[in-house]
């Protein structure tokens, strides 16, 4: 009975509309193994996930036939007291799974919640700190924690609650690859230690290599699509073939030929800094980028990416000079708009306008009359193949979608340099490739600049011109053999 | 100051502060400024930190003792011939604008002295105040600071795509609302999947003890207002 079985699923979010995100699924999870589950966005992983933790149908969507059980139990009529001690969950966003201002408050929370003895909430947290090696940060404020450590203190109140199973939902979509390798090294240690059941959602299956025991690959419309050993063991070229980008597996075959720099820089960085309070973040960052070129910066997490992004953006001010074709951008801001795009982290973080349609419409505005744009705006919505969703807010698109439409969005403009903070953040495979070969045929045909920076090493190398590695506030131009 | 319960306290204050609406009186509201300046200095709440956050309350106090002079009862049109430095426009001008340094003081008092997490803690185990308002409470100030990045972040979109919006325009909030009503979603969620059971009765690992002195707080300070208000005169 220590299994997960899920028994002839058929689940959907809305009644009405005859579109189910799961059907008559059949497949289960054993306790002594760590299972993958993998396959493109949309196909119903995270879904699933929810429906095993108890979460759905309670929050949201319905049951249409089947069941799930958890070790012979519902999880979805078990009160959350009881449910947490059999699963625990833990999400994608750091920044929205704790309730309190400490760990050590939040640990105490979680405790209460299941009326642990209070003579044993005390050792019980020394523990679970100790075990997550987080001793430090028992009394730091959870808002001043970088996301692999609020991964980690999400992890040390599973350890603390002591479920039986452990889900786990893209986990490490906010972390560079080494935090996501310990944090992964971490939680099978609780496997190993605890015998406690492991079923992770993620696209970045490296993190579990020589971890996980068993691959569940996805296909689109939610049905199986493989049963595979863990990942290390299966060939990448067939994780490709499945639509999972493997370890070692290369984004393309032909690798960059470095282009030939134009005469004038089109943006030049001349040493950029930005403090939050005391503490510096960038020390003068010097850079020079030219057209027709991609530059990728990777760097670990918090090291500054977002930073210099936001300094870009004017988000934060920084001290120093940035120069966008030879202007100041600081100071001209309003009269360069369009001469740069930011294609941010979350697309939902760039839509302004009501409409799919109206979005593409803002930025053709400049160019034309208004009937002009409207006409060119739909040609671009059926480039992209949204035209259908034209009247739709941007924010009701699939992610994938979403990321789709904010890049049109920015390439609509006669921009020169486009930056992009991880823009395939969260993305499958298919739509990764879909973006990463949208931005580089802008960089060959129209001479763009990209600037971008990326947690995934394999894209950097295999997209950009030039590398940069953004260390202790400071960016290095390095070779790609370090990647 | 700091020692004392949060809950106490904030009833004290509270009570107080709903007296003090009874007189209009500048020294009685000038005396528990004064009062609260020595409980926050006391309590070694940072002179910097306090001097900050007074500009805004004098700016504010300024901005109200000029309506309470100009639209003082009987006045007629507003203009510099009107300006009297003493008589009843004056008094009417005091009484406002140090009501406002008095609230904010009183304010301030519980502000810089209380722990947010006690305060809600001694909410709920001395008031019986609802679990899951209290931890939604404390979930959603945690979610505070992401809301002034992401307001920033819309602002910083609009600008880069050349959209002129104003500082609280609709179209900057909606991205806004969007967000906050998926991260309370998120955080639900997440307070559920670590067992949290809204109306279950919970045992608290650090019960707060109420002592003698935090219910004589409210009951002391209550009742030297309610003589103040009634003893001062006009």
């Amino acid at each position: 009975m220590e299994t997960i079985a899920v028994q002839g699923l058929t689940f959907g979010y809305l009644k009405a509309s005859g579109h189910r995100v799961l059907r008559e699924m059949r497949t289960s999870f054993d306790r002594r193994d760590i299972t993958l589950i993998t396959g493109p966005s949309g196909c119903g992983k995270s879904t699933l996930l929810y429906l095993m933790a108890g979460i759905y149908p309670q929050s949201a969507g319905f049951i249409e036939a089947g069941q799930v059980r958890v070790e012979g139990r519902d999880p979805a009529v078990m009160p959350p007291w009881q449910r947490c001690r059999l699963v625990g969950m833990l999400f994608q966003n750091p920044d929205l799974q704790f309730c309190m201002d400490t760990l050590e408050n939040e640990l105490i929370f979680c405790l209460e919640n299941v009326d642990a003895p209070r003579e044993e909430i005390g050792p019980i947290i020394d523990r679970a700190l100790a075990f997550c090696e987080i001793e430090h940060l028992r009394r730091r404020a959870l808002s001043t924690l970088s996301g692999g450590e609020k991964q980690r203190a999400m992890l040390c109140c599973l350890v603390a609650l002591r479920p039986r199973w452990l889900l786990l939902d893209e986990p490490f979509a906010n972390l560079d690859d080494a935090t996501a390798r310990s944090l992964a090294l971490k939680i099978a240690q609780l496997h190993r230690e605890q015998g406690v059941g492991v079923v992770a959602v993620d696209h970045r299956v490296h993190s579990w290599v020589g971890l996980a025991e068993r691959m569940c690959v996805l296909a689109p419309d939610g049905t199986p699509a493989a049963d595979l050993p863990g990942p290390g063991q299966v060939p990448p070229e067939q994780l490709w073939q499945l639509g999972v980008s493997g370890p070692g597996q290369h984004y393309r075959t032909d690798m960059p030929v470095v282009a030939a720099a134009n005469d004038t820089p089109v943006l030049e960085l001349f040493d950029v800094a930005v403090h939050y309070g005391d503490r510096p973040v960038l020390r003068g960052v010097n850079a020079r980028l030219f057209g027709g070129r991609t530059y990728a910066i990777v760097g670990d997490s918090g090291c500054g990416k977002t930073t210099l992004f936001a300094a870009l953006s004017g988000i934060v001010r920084a001290e120093g000079q940035i120069l966008l074709c030879g202007q100041d951008l600081q100071k001209r801001r309003r009269q360069l708009v369009g001469r740069i795009g930011f294609v941010t982290q979350s697309p939902q973080d760039q839509f302004v306008a009501d409409t799919v349609l109206g979005e593409i419409e803002v930025s053709l505005r400049r160019q034309g009359p208004p009937e002009q744009a409207a006409q060119r705006a739909e040609e671009i919505l059926r480039e992209i193949g949204l035209y259908k969703y034209r009247r739709l807010s941007p924010y009701m698109l699939s992610q994938g979608q979403q990321r789709r439409l904010g890049v049109a969005a920015l390439l609509a403009y006669d921009c020169q340099v486009l930056v992009a903070d991880e823009p395939t953040y969260a993305q499958d495979l298919q739509n990764t490739l879909a973006v990463m070969e949208a931005l580089h045929r802008q960089v060959r045909q129209r001479g763009i600049a990209l600037l971008m920076s990326t947690h995934d090493r394999q894209l950097a190398h295999d997209y950009a011109d030039l590398l940069f590695s953004l260390e202790g506030g400071v960016l290095r131009e390095i070779d790609r053999s370090c990647l | 100051m700091r020692s004392i319960d949060p809950a106490c306290k904030a009833v004290g204050l509270l009570l107080c502060t709903l007296l003090l609406c009874l007189r209009h009186s500048p020294a009685l509201n000038l005396a528990v400024f004064a009062l609260c300046a020595i409980g926050l200095l006391t309590a070694r709440v940072p002179l910097r930190k306090l001097a900050l956050s007074m500009l805004p309350i004098l700016v504010a106090a300024v901005g109200t003792f000029f309506t309470g002079y100009y639209f003082a009862a009987g006045s007629g049109s507003v203009n510099a011939q009107t300006l009297n430095l003493l008589g009843s426009r004056v008094y009417n001008g005091l009484v406002l604008s140090s009501r406002v340094v008095a609230f904010a003081g009183l304010g301030f008092l519980l502000a810089y002295t209380t722990d947010k997490v006690r305060l809600v803690q001694s909410l709920q185990q001395h008031f019986r105040l609802p679990a899951v308002f209290c931890y939604g409470l404390l979930a959603a100030w945690g979610i505070f600071p992401n809301m002034a990045a992401e307001y920033r972040k819309a602002r910083a979109a609009f600008a880069a795509r050349g959209v002129r919006v104003s500082a609280l325009s609709p179209a900057l909030l909606r991205p806004l609302l969007v967000k906050t009503v998926r991260w309370s979603e998120a955080l639900a969620v997440a307070m559920e999947s670590k067992g949290f059971t809204a109306g279950r009765p919970r045992k608290p690992y650090r019960p707060l003890v109420l002592r003698p002195v935090d219910v004589l707080f409210p009951i002391l300070s209550t009742a030297a207002m309610l003589a103040a208000v009634l003893l001062v005169p006009v």
